[in-house]
Formats: structure tokens, sequence, C-alpha cells
């Protein structure tokens, strides 16, 4: 190593190669389970150029590389000539850009009006309880929808009822559930990233507001030129984030929240819930497979896409 | 005009008039409480009985309340007891391995004079964006790891995040001054003992923070258990995926008990039970709640905040 900062200068290489074993030796167990959680499972990307004829009682390599033939891009061929691929990818693409927009917008518009509120205490109340539903697990959400719109205890129904309106069979609707998916979603989340804008909101610097009000500036002003250009870097991250997982979406919310129920797949599948089913259902390893390579790329293009041209508009707010 | 500078949030002078500063709060009220009615309707057909279900549905006002879902959890299904033993069991064992494999590393990585400090640093953020999917990871958990069907498939494939590494790793390097660092090299420290007796003591707050993220992971975690759990080791099940095969049995009960009356409505036993349930996962997490708000806050800045 070249020592260019004076403080090395003095450290004798015998030292150095010392803490350098002490340093190697701390991270080793966390590198080792990255090699066996991380690491090795991408050999399994072959797995999308093959199709899988496992012989039974031999080894996975075996079966993978030798008992397996190679198709090349036959796999992804047929699956995006598939009756259900463009729908399930619409559906994916609908969600998360419709999330995308509402995900970041309600959060910054609530966390600038509730940055303003005179108690603190009353603030911190109202972040705690809309926090809450981001730490509950989505089989939890799925049994909270459920007293809502269960057909014939829920919630709804029994409104509905009540004004002598026709009750609903929810799970067996489609045309809701878009609707009802983005507002569970909502829900979950909002106060997470809400609470995410507050604490940027909280970091501004004091001076920025107070020249803004000896200019005369109204509330709305100092939220135009002070608050969201200063909040400009904290959404741009979360953005780029986003762009790079449009294709991923919560296997939770998509296939628990509707309690898997068929009548509703024409609008609940997404390419998550597909992956995980072409494996666990239909043991259609190939598909599966494929379907994850191209998310995965995807996604990976698609974020470094949106940091460069991020970066491009401002520098600041792009991930470096 | 200035008051107590602790009474507010945000702006030293908030903007608000009394009026719009009453009319937001009585907004944000009643946002939260839309937020949490949700989770209290959970609450409150827990402890209705199921005749009151039966007649006024799932309900905010219910004729009648009733322990008896909580008395049956509590007395009857053994396996219930089993389960809750199992996710505290998952859930303490993996924040604690979880924290043993990430703390040291991020101490490593924090250290300017780790050769390897870059590569590592390489090496750990490529499966931020690139992984093999689910196909080869259950492959290679099921035949290469024999993970099925045992604890270790519910806690081992979460034990360590990038994203938590970088912020223990970001804590270390700014919070922990250089010089007593150096100066306990002076003395001869080695860096695991610096590690254990200078850094873990300082740095507590950002390892509450994370302690409590993985934890909550943990708790909530049911993926895994859909996927490497058989339905005939129900002894290994978590509450969290007993909730999903209850949620199932039921809905097929449900399904041929209709068939069999000729599709009239008909309304499957227990219902309040799988709500008292929820609660029993839901409870620990709001109970612990008010305690962890500060740490998870923290997390979430350092989250947000990029370097």
């Amino acid at each position: 190593m070249k020592a260019s900062k004076d403080k090395y200068k003095r450290i004798p290489v015998k030292s150095m190669k010392r803490e350098t074993g002490e340093l190697s030796l701390m991270s080793l167990p966390a590198v080792i389970w990255y090699i066996l959680f991380c690491y090795l499972p991408l050999f399994g990307i072959f797995f999308a150029f093959k199709q899988f004829t496992p012989k039974p009682g031999e080894s996975l390599i075996k079966n993978l590389f030798i008992n397996s033939r190679w198709v090349g891009f036959d796999n992804f061929s047929f699956l995006f000539r598939s009756a259900d691929m463009p729908k399930i990818i619409f559906n994916t693409l609908f969600y998360n850009s419709i999330l995308l927009v509402l995900g970041i917008a309600i959060p910054v518009i609530l966390a600038v009006f509730l940055a303003e509120l005179h108690s603190k205490r009353l603030s911190g109340l109202v972040q705690m309880v809309t926090v809450l539903p981001y730490f509950l697990s989505y089989v939890i959400v799925g049994y909270c929808v459920y007293g809502f719109l269960a057909t014939d205890e829920g919630q709804i129904n029994h409104l509905l009822r009540l004004f002598g309106a026709e009750a609903v069979q929810w799970y067996q609707s489609p045309q809701y559930w878009r609707f009802i998916l983005i507002i569970t979603e909502l829900w979950k989340s909002t106060g997470y990233t809400m609470v995410i804008f507050l604490c940027a909101i909280t970091a501004i610097d004091r001076s920025l507001y107070e020249s803004a009000m000896l200019d005369g500036a109204g509330f709305m002003d100092r939220v135009r030129y002070v608050t969201l250009p200063q909040l400009q870097p904290t959404i741009a991250t979360i953005f780029i984030l986003r762009i790079g997982s449009i294709l991923n979406s919560d296997f939770g919310l998509f296939y628990q929240v509707p309690l898997d129920s068929n009548s509703l797949q024409p609008v609940t599948q997404t390419l998550d819930v597909y992956v995980y089913k072409a494996l666990m259902q239909q043991a259609n390893f190939s598909y599966s497979a494929a379907t994850s390579l191209f998310q995965s790329v995807v996604g990976c293009i698609l974020l470094i896409a949106a940091n460069t041209i991020i970066k491009k508009i401002d520098a600041d707010s792009s991930l470096g | 005009m200035k008051k107590d500078a602790g009474e507010y949030t945000g702006l030293e002078r908030s903007s608000y008039s009394g009026t719009e500063n009453l009319i937001a709060s009585v907004i944000f009220v009643m946002l939260s409480l839309i937020v949490f009615l949700p989770i209290l309707l959970v609450f409150i057909v827990s402890i209705s009985s199921q005749d009151s279900v039966t007649a006024t549905g799932y309900s905010f006002f219910p004729k009648e309340l009733s322990l008896e879902a909580y008395r049956y959890l509590f007395h009857s299904e053994t396996y219930l007891a089993r389960a809750f033993i199992n996710s505290i069991f998952i859930t303490v064992s993996g924040t604690v391995i979880g924290l043993i494999l990430m703390c040291p590393l991020a101490y490593a990585l924090s250290r300017r004079e780790f050769r390897l400090k870059n590569h590592i640093l390489l090496f750990i953020m490529i499966p931020m964006i690139f992984s093999g999917g689910l196909v080869s990871s259950y492959m290679v958990n099921t035949q290469m790891l024999h993970l099925k069907n045992t604890y270790l498939a519910l806690i081992l494939p979460g034990l360590c995040s990038t994203w938590y590494i970088l912020i223990l790793r970001n804590y270390f390097r700014t919070a922990i001054p250089e010089s007593l660092i150096e100066s306990a090299k002076l003395d001869g420290g080695r860096h695991p003992q610096i590690f254990r007796l200078i850094v873990l003591p300082i740095a507590k707050p950002v390892i509450m923070t994370v302690t409590v993220f993985l934890m909550f992971s943990y708790w909530n975690s049911w993926y895994p258990a859909l996927l490497y759990l058989d339905s005939n080791h129900t002894e290994l099940y978590p509450l969290q995926y007993v909730l999903v095969n209850m949620e199932r049995s039921i809905e097929t009960i449900t399904k041929d008990a209709q068939y069999m009356s000729g599709m009239t409505s008909y309304t499957p036993p227990a219902v309040t039970i799988r709500m008292a349930m929820v609660v029993i996962v839901i409870l620990p997490v709001m109970a612990l709640f008010p305690f962890f708000q500060r740490f998870l806050k923290t997390g979430m800045t350092i989250g947000a905040v990029k370097e």
C-alpha cells in the first residue's frame, strides 16, 4: 500500500500485515455467509438457459450442467410469447408506477404539513401510529383487510347491508382489487416514508427559513423555495432505488393479501408471484429462473440509467 | 412570539397560526385514527363473542364481549404454544447471530488501514443489485445445504443485510474518534479487543437500531417457512406461518361446507380465534414499539441520508 498520508508513514509494514490479518479474520464469518447465500446461488442463472431435467439421486450440479440440455434463450422466448406474461408484466408495472408516484408524493406532502405542528408530542404520536403498519407482516395485513372484506362477516358488507345495498363477494370480484391493493400498500408504507422525509426536513438549515421569512415569503413560498429543493436529494435517492425495483413486487402483498384467490388472479398476478408459483406449484424451474433473471437484469439497467440521468441533471442528488 | 423551543418540531417558528394549527392537528389525529382502525377492528373481533360475530359480523361495536377465543388458544391447542416458542427462538437466535456476523465485518470495513476494505465492500454490494433468483437459492438451500424442514432454513438466509452493514460501518467511521482507536493501538491493543472494549460500548445506539430491525424482520418472517417447511413438520412452524395455514384451511372448510349445504351461507367455526391469534402476533410488536421508536427513527434516518 502506498502510504500517501503522513500518519501511515510511521506504521511499520509488519504491523500493517498483522492488522490486515486481524481485520480479515473479523470479516471472515460474514464473508462466508455471503458466499453461501449470495454467491453460491449465482450459478443458478444457468437454470434460465437449460431445460432442467433432473435425475433422482444425482447431485444438483450434475443435474444442472450434465443431465440438462442447453436451450439458449428458448425459455425466454417461450415465456414472452405465453398468453399470461404480458398481463403479468403489465400488472407489475401498473402497481409499481402508481406506487412510485403516490408512495413519494403523499408522504412528502404529509411530512411538510406535519413538520409545522406546534405540539411536538402530537407529532410524535402521529408518527408512531402511522409507522406501525410498516412493521406488521403481510400475513397480518391480510387479516386486517379480511376483517373489512370478508363476504359474510366483513365490516364493509355489513355496512352495505345496513344501507340496503347488495353485499359484494370481494374475494371473487377482480374489478375492485387494483384499488384495494394500492390502498393497502399505501396504508402500510406511507407512515414510514413520511418519517424519513420528516427527518430530512428537520435537518434543513434553519437560517434558510429565517432569511426566506425576512424576504416576506409565506408558508407556500417557503415550502416551494426552501423545503422541496432541500428534500430533493432524499426524494431522488428513494426514486432511483424504486426505479431499480420497478419489476419487483412484494410477494406478500399480491399473494397473501388477496388470499391467493383464483378469481382475482388477473389483477393480482405479478412477476414475483409467478416466480413463486412456477417454482413451488408447477415445478417449472427454468421459467421461474428465466423470469427472475429478466427482473434482475432489467432492474440493474434501470438503476444505472436512472442514476446516470439524475447525475446529469443534478450531481448532488445521484447515488454517487 | 418566541416560546419554549422544545415545544416546536421542525421549524423554530411554525408558520401556522392558532387556527391553522388546530385544523392541521385535527386532520392528523383523524388520519392516525384511520390508519389504526384496521388493527383496532382485529382486536375488537378477537374479544367479541362467537354469537355476536354471527349476528353482526366483524363489527367495531359487538353486542357481546368474550375472552373465549383467548381461553381456547391458551388451553387446548398445544401446537400454538409451540409455534409461539418457535417464533421467539427464531427471532432471538437470528438477531444474535446476525449481529455477531455483521458487527465485526462493519468494523473491519470502517478501518482505513484495512487493505481489503474496498474489495469486500464491492463484494457485499453486488448482491444488493444482482441475485441468482428464487430458484437457485431454493435449490442451493434444499439440495446442497440441506436446510429443508429445519430451523436453520428459517434463520440462516436472513442473517446479513448489506444495508445494515453499511449503516453500522458509517456509524463506526463517524461517531468513534480516530484518536481513541489510535491510542488503544499504541498501547498494544489488537483489533478484536479494540472492537469489543472500545467500539461496541460507544456504538450501542446504532447496534440497538439494527437489533430492532432484525427482530422485527424475524418476528414477521413467513416466506422462508412457506418455502422450506412441509406440512408434516408442523412442530417447526412459526406463528406467522400458522396464521397463513389457518387461513388456507378455513377457506377450504368454508368451500366444502358451502358445496355440501348447497351454497347457503355458512359461518366457519371460531372466526374469533383467528383474530385472537393475529392479536397475539401484533401485541409484542405494539408493546415494544414505543421503546423501540427512537432506535427505529435513527435507522430510518441513516438509511435515507446518503454517505
